[in-house]
């Protein structure tokens, strides 16, 4: 079986994120929501040198680096609004599946701004995907 | 209902995250756009310290936890942004990503001896399918 280097760059995020899922779990259960936030935003600070290459970085187009850095506050924003919808009465097991189907946004979305198209077997596999996602966060 | 809101703010926050980074990596490289999307995790960073929400004392093991998990989602986006780059569907990349749980899931089995429901084993087995799809 070929995996497609994005398949495998994909699956190799999957892989981190689940353990960030496994270790939010835990550092939960010791540090309040909004801290487990700050000090993983520390985390992500302490990237930052190995990440900066120079001056050179800023001459990429103002639109695209608008584009990122507003990514960033979104996912941030994205999880900030996941801890205050359970702060505010919301069940964890209605709000982690109801927030789950975000992909299905991206998959309406990103056809018509991106003009991407999928064929029937990725269809199929994003079938299956939005199904076990479903399931898992059930 | 203020809960509901605020979930479904979740799923535009996340949606738009998931588009503009791949909107923005079409021009820059994994390395320079995480140094850019952590720019702009930093105002709510800031603004949860200036709003008071973090105080007391704070348990060392969370504080080395949560410092893990943003190494670690710093690396996850990384590879995130490989695939945006090396041609990946932003759908199809999305939803596979989607799929963490499996990973938590599994670790929790194994190292926390929780039980998996009959759901979640359906949900494993169907985003394996989901995976080989992809790969065919």
């Amino acid at each position: 079986m070929h995996i497609a280097p994005w398949l495998l760059y994909t699956i190799l995020a999957l892989s981190f994120f689940g353990i960030v899922g496994f270790l939010q779990k835990l550092s939960t259960d010791l540090l309040s929501a909004e801290s487990a936030l700050v000090w993983l935003t520390v985390g992500f600070v302490l990237m930052e040198p190995f990440l900066y290459s120079g001056t050179s970085m800023f001459h990429y187009s103002a639109r695209s680096i608008t584009f990122v850095v507003a990514g960033g506050l979104l996912n941030a924003l994205g999880s900030w609004a996941l801890l205050a919808a359970m702060k505010n009465g919301g069940k964890a097991s209605v709000v982690v599946p109801m927030t789950a189907v975000y992909p299905m946004v991206v998959c309406v979305v990103a056809p018509l701004l991106l003009k991407e198209h999928l064929t029937s077997i990725q269809a199929a596999g994003m079938a299956c995907g939005m199904g076990a996602i479903f399931l898992l966060a059930s | 209902m203020k809960w509901f809101w605020y979930s479904i703010l979740t799923v535009i926050g996340w949606a738009g995250w998931a588009l503009f980074l791949k909107i923005g990596s079409v021009e820059i490289p994994s390395e320079p756009a995480l140094f850019f999307q952590t720019l702009g995790t930093l105002p709510l960073a800031v603004a949860l310290l200036a709003a008071g929400t973090v105080r007391g004392p704070q348990n060392r093991r969370g504080i080395v936890y949560s410092l893990l998990i943003g190494i670690l989602t710093g690396v996850g986006i990384l590879f995130l942004l490989a695939a945006y780059r090396l041609g990946g569907n932003t759908a199809v990349v999305s939803v596979t990503t989607a799929l963490y749980p499996v990973v938590t899931i599994a670790l929790a089995v194994t190292l926390l001896r929780e039980k998996l429901t009959q759901r979640q084993v359906l949900g494993l087995g169907l985003s394996l399918v989901s995976i080989v799809l992809f790969s065919l």
